[in-house]
């Protein structure tokens, strides 16, 4: 069965069916408690009666002349329920009130008196003993039928019924206006919370006034809010950046292209301009290359084939690789990277060039550029360390978002500017790692860190890893 | 030579189809993945470039057909370049691939490489005017100076006279030279070239390394 849809309906119910099942137990007991009562009572009375019968027997009253006094039972009983007998040894019946017309009862003998139901007809009770008189052995025998007894329990089993439904269905109507009570604050929030759109991501749920569980909701879900809010803030920024980067180069080809056609060129006019127009298409080509593969890289379903990379060898190749631009402006490559990673071997590649590539732009002419590795915990880091102007806190902590730039005044020099660095945060979290700046007076130092916690694992068996 | 391009999209096809003519193929065109079946079983050619997304058949299935009966090589162009698609064509057989958008240039120095029969020739001695080049004894002259190049210098001035008088862009260079294989926007190679130049070139009057702009580098005498 589907539980109910709403809230309310659903604790109501709950609540009857607790009641419900208290008030059950407790009228199953009360009836129970009220049965032996009664029953306790009975025997009680049929053994009073069986002493007094056998109180007149010692007062010395014959039987004959109790025979003869029969109003004196009847008066004693008065009523049509209770049944007496004396049996002779042969369980003959001396005197008999027999109103509901039972059968003479044959029962063991008990010199001590006992209690049990007429063996011919369950639902009466009987308590009987017997004894000695005047050299005869008889039998006592005072009964009682239960009818009485049953339709005044039956009675009170139907009020009890009843009682518990009236309350079941008090208790789920008053469950439901306590919990739609109690539901207010939530109602509240949802109230709140539909007044945050797109347009008012800034606002917030209200977490002073409500009870503790909501507080602690109102707050989880206001850091939510905060979170979206960044992302969305980042993801405008984004849109913004891409369209300003998109028109740079569009500009330049509608510029030049119409300026050329104002009047007849030469060959070597033509040919200039498209070979510049080549130049602004691939530039254009490369950022939406590039913007692929960062779009790629942020769905971490990806299985990433992943191989043994040494980093001496990797360095090497880099070093090999920049040796020319670092020569000309007077620096220096030096390789201090050393052990073996477990990664995509063309994407770590790609982003220790974009750290190397990024050194030679922003460092100091003149200085070093040092590669290193270490290992930290278990984790592999990577680094690229130049000389260069100190990055101010808040600037680095934007350096690897796409777009992003130090110094605007630089844009035009650089061909997808500002994708370098988020290519290598990308490549880091890819592989599980992150990308970060430590920057201070003397030198920049960019990482990505590469966990390596099933490194070892890995290694052993060659068979993962290579899917 | 006579080259089959399977291509829907037109502007493509007819840029293409003009760009291969220029330089002296013999071009026939296929808009649809049926046509293109059509002419792979009317005639021979020598290459074909396939795209992918094709009406009608697509590039997968005209793989297989041109599989089972001969051995032509394959190029093909894919907008996707996820790698599944690239191993998948790579499995089917083809011999090659490029992801649009590519450069012309690109497409011609694989369409080469392709229609080259057989690995490339090991050469041990090259000369393009008075520039020579024993790759053996590792020694370049020009003229009668001896040049001092660096290993990557003198791997690069190779790789231009292994393809003299063809074009090569940066991409390829970056990737034969230092086995970079990704587009980057550095400029290492403007720079080694520049390098090179300045051994090469500059000290001499007649100057044989040519920059084609948009286009990359070629080594050539032009008189």
């Amino acid at each position: 069965m589907r539980a109910p849809a709403s809230l309310s309906m659903r604790l109501s119910l709950l609540f009857a069916l607790v009641s419900l099942v208290l008030l059950g137990g407790l009228g199953a007991y009360l009836y129970h408690a009220l049965g032996q009562q009664i029953a306790w009572r009975d025997d009680q009375m049929l053994q009073g009666r069986l002493e007094r019968m056998e109180a007149l027997l010692d007062d010395g009253e014959s039987i004959a002349a109790l025979r003869r006094r029969p109003l004196l039972y009847a008066n004693m009983l008065g009523n049509r329920e209770s049944l007496l007998w004396m049996l002779d040894a042969h369980g003959v019946p001396l005197i008999e009130v027999n109103p509901p017309g039972l059968p003479v009862p044959e029962l063991p003998p008990a010199p001590e008196g006992r209690l049990g139901a007429h063996p011919a007809a369950e639902s009466t009770r009987l308590a009987w003993r017997t004894l000695e008189h005047d050299g005869r052995r008889l039998t006592l025998v005072a009964g009682k039928t239960l009818d009485e007894r049953e339709r005044m329990l039956a009675a009170y089993r139907l009020r009890l019924w009843l009682a518990m439904g009236a309350g079941a269905v008090l208790a789920c109507g008053l469950g439901w206006v306590v919990v739609r009570r109690g539901l207010r604050p939530v109602r509240r929030l949802a109230a709140r919370a539909r007044t945050i759109d797109v347009a008012h991501l800034h606002r917030r749920l209200e977490a002073n006034d409500e009870t503790t569980e909501l507080r602690e909701l109102s707050r989880a879900l206001n850091q939510m809010l905060a979170r979206l809010e960044e992302g969305f803030a980042q993801l405008s920024r984004f849109s913004e950046d891409l369209a300003h980067e998109m028109r740079t180069p569009l500009g330049n080809l509608l510029g030049a292209t119409q300026q050329a056609l104002q009047r007849e060129r030469t060959r070597e006019e033509y040919r200039q301009l498209l070979g510049s127009h080549v130049e602004e298409y691939e530039r254009l080509s490369r950022m939406i290359e590039t913007m692929l593969f960062l779009a790629r890289t942020e769905q971490p379903s990806r299985a990433l084939p992943r191989e043994t990379v040494d980093l001496q060898g990797l360095a090497d190749q880099l070093c090999d690789y920049f040796e020319g631009m670092a020569d000309e402006d007077g620096r220096e490559l030096m390789s201090d990277m050393q052990g073996r990673v477990r990664a995509n071997l063309d994407l770590l590649r790609r982003a220790l060039a974009n750290l190397i590539d990024n050194a030679l732009r922003h460092g100091r002419s003149g200085t070093e550029i040092h590669l290193v590795s270490r290992r930290d915990a278990g984790d592999w880091h990577l680094g690229v360390i130049n000389h260069g102007e100190p990055i101010p806190d808040a600037e680095r902590a934007r350096l690897f978002e796409r777009f992003y730039r130090g110094d605007p005044a630089r844009s035009q020099s650089v061909g997808t500017g500002g994708l370098g660095l988020a290519i290598v945060r990308s490549v880091a979290q890819l592989h599980g790692g992150e990308a970060w700046c430590e920057s201070d007076a003397a030198v920049n130092a960019f990482w990505l860190s590469l966990p390596t916690g099933d490194d070892d694992r890995v290694d052993r068996c060659p068979g993962r890893g290579q899917r | 030579m006579r080259i089959l391009l399977v291509e829907d999209e037109s502007k493509t096809a007819d840029y293409l189809a003009r760009g291969l003519g220029e330089v002296g193929y013999r071009v026939e065109v296929a808009r649809d993945g049926l046509d293109g079946r059509h002419l792979i079983e009317e005639a021979d050619f020598d290459l074909v470039i396939l795209d992918v997304m094709l009406p009608g058949l697509d590039g997968w299935e005209l793989l297989r057909l041109i599989r089972r009966n001969g051995q032509v090589p394959v190029l093909f162009l894919t907008a996707r370049d996820a790698v599944e698609y690239r191993v998948k064509g790579l499995e089917l057989g083809a011999d090659d691939y490029l992801v649009k958008p590519f450069s012309f240039v690109e497409l011609l120095a694989r369409v080469r490489t392709l229609l080259r029969r057989g690995p490339l020739r090991e050469r041990e001695c090259f000369q393009v005017a008075e520039l020579h080049m024993n790759v053996l004894k590792r020694r370049v002259t020009r003229g009668e100076t001896r040049l001092a190049l660096t290993n990557k210098e003198f791997a690069l001035l190779q790789l231009l006279l292994e393809r003299e008088g063809e074009v090569l862009s940066r991409t390829l260079i970056a990737s034969e030279v230092w086995g970079m294989n990704f587009d980057s926007d550095t400029n290492v190679v403007e720079v080694a070239v520049r390098r090179l130049r300045a051994k090469v070139d500059d000290p001499f009057t007649r100057r044989l390394i040519h920059t084609e702009r948009g286009m990359g580098y070629v080594l050539e005498d032009r008189g």
